[in-house]
């Protein structure tokens, strides 16, 4: 008796599931005994699977290949190398627990990176500022001790005369002592001033038995540190003073005089 | 430049090769996931099946001989069955084409969908060839495919008679199966 096969299209149906009832039951029933039908049932799948491609192609977020590749890496190197069958369950279960474990672990130590890399310039910035700090108080000490050897060294030296100013009418606070030789050519202060008006200055003068007074320091702020000056040599001083003077001082005294005082 | 072939990047995934696994992906995610969208008119289910598929055949790279069947065909047929399955909310479990136990290999005769210039042509060709159809057959044909309908249930949905729906699911199909047989895009000498 001749063999009666399948229909032609029944092998490209049965791949796109449109088979049912009895013609799927005969269908099945005939394949497994006919190798010729399930050679064609097995070239039916391709095309059917094929039929896919009328659907217009779509890009998947590219989230999805980073979450593929985190799967396999999770799922350990050497996973893929093994015959492990294709009956896998859709989604691995036995390092799912991981994941979460991982995610938290990524956003914590992503968190404290951030915060380390914060502290880490906050800590720089503070350097450089302490560092800046350091600078300046550094010459304020080289100043000071610089200061205070000169101071002494008035002090021990003959002819030193020691003048204290005194506020004028209208200065309220202030007081300025000052160290003088003239052999020496020194000239040594201490005291504070109190921050001049707005845009004024005080300003200290040697007042020279012969010539014009000398500027020996503009005081734009408040003062309170001490300080030494050279001058020339011989200049043999009449008096001390402060005038109160444009912002940033002038050559010569052009202002009100604040404070004034005499060699003793 | 010739396009990797398929079995050279499946046997560097058997060895581990991650960049492997992102050739395929880069060759035959959006070709996929196309599919998958236009089945299930959800991204994110898509996205979950694509992410699956790929996983799986990281996996199960071992067994496929892709020099004796085509990787993109396989990928398609596992990727239709896992929207299929989702769609309409149960496993198929059909003669010889359970989902699991469907094996790599059984798809010969692979269409060459390797190179690029030579899928947008099978996609170009499956595009004019099903819009072509006639209205009621590409209905049923599209309503069998992409929502995995019998032909019992395309008769229920159309309200048509089920002989006629037969003739249109028929006829469709003998028209799409010329575009596989016109000899351009398979390789005959490939086995």
């Amino acid at each position: 008796m001749m063999e009666r096969h399948v229909n032609p299209e029944d092998p490209d149906l049965y791949a796109l599931r449109a088979l049912d009832g009895e013609e799927k039951q005969a269908f099945e029933a005939h394949v497994r005994a006919c190798p010729a039908c399930a050679a064609e049932l097995d070239a039916a799948r391709e095309r059917v699977a094929l039929m896919g491609l009328a659907a217009p192609v779509a890009a998947p977020a590219a989230g999805v290949k980073d979450a593929l590749l985190r799967r396999v890496r999770a799922e350990g190197a050497g996973a893929s190398g093994q015959a492990s069958p294709l009956r896998a369950p859709a989604r691995p279960r036995r390092m799912a627990w991981l994941t979460p474990v991982l995610a938290a672990a990524t956003v914590a130590f992503a968190s404290l990176a951030v915060w380390l890399w914060a502290r880490n310039a906050a800590y720089l910035r503070q350097i450089d500022s302490l560092q800046a700090q350091l600078a300046t108080v550094q010459t304020q000490s080289q100043e000071i001790a610089r200061t205070a050897a000169d101071t002494d060294k008035l002090l021990g030296m003959p002819g030193t005369v020691r003048v204290g100013l005194k506020p004028m009418t209208g200065m309220h606070d202030g007081r300025v002592g000052v160290l003088y030789n003239a052999q020496m050519g020194m000239v040594s202060c201490a005291g504070w001033l109190p921050a001049a008006p707005p845009k004024k200055s005080y300003q200290l003068w040697l007042v020279p038995m012969k010539g014009k007074p000398m500027s020996l320091r503009v005081f734009s702020g408040e003062w309170n540190e001490p300080m030494a000056m050279h001058v020339p040599a011989g200049m043999e001083a009449k008096a001390f003073a402060v005038t109160e003077e444009p912002l940033g001082g002038m050559p010569s005294p052009t202002g009100p005089m604040v404070m004034e005082g005499a060699g003793e | 430049m010739q396009p990797a072939p398929d079995s050279a990047l499946v046997e560097r995934m058997i060895t581990g090769d991650e960049s492997a696994l992102v050739a395929v992906y880069d060759r035959y995610a959006a070709m996929i996931f196309g599919m998958l969208v236009r089945m299930l008119r959800d991204r994110q289910a898509a996205e979950e099946i694509l992410q699956d598929l790929f996983f799986e055949l990281w996996r199960g790279a071992a067994r496929f001989d892709a020099s004796r069947g085509s990787l993109p065909a396989w990928l398609m047929v596992i990727a239709r069955n896992r929207a299929l399955s989702r769609l309409r909310k149960r496993e198929y479990r059909e003669f010889s084409e359970n989902i699991d136990a469907f094996p790599a290999n059984a798809i010969a005769s692979p269409v060459v969908l390797e190179d690029e210039a030579e899928r947008s042509l099978l996609m170009g060709k499956m595009r004019v060839a099903m819009a072509s159809l006639p209205s009621e057959q590409r209905e049923a044909v599209e309503l069998a495919y992409f929502e995995g309908m019998t032909q019992s249930e395309i008769a229920a949905r159309t309200g048509s008679p089920l002989g006629t729906v037969k003739s249109r699911v028929r006829a469709g199909m003998q028209s799409l199966r010329r575009i596989f047989d016109d000899g351009t895009t398979r390789q005959s000498g490939r086995s």
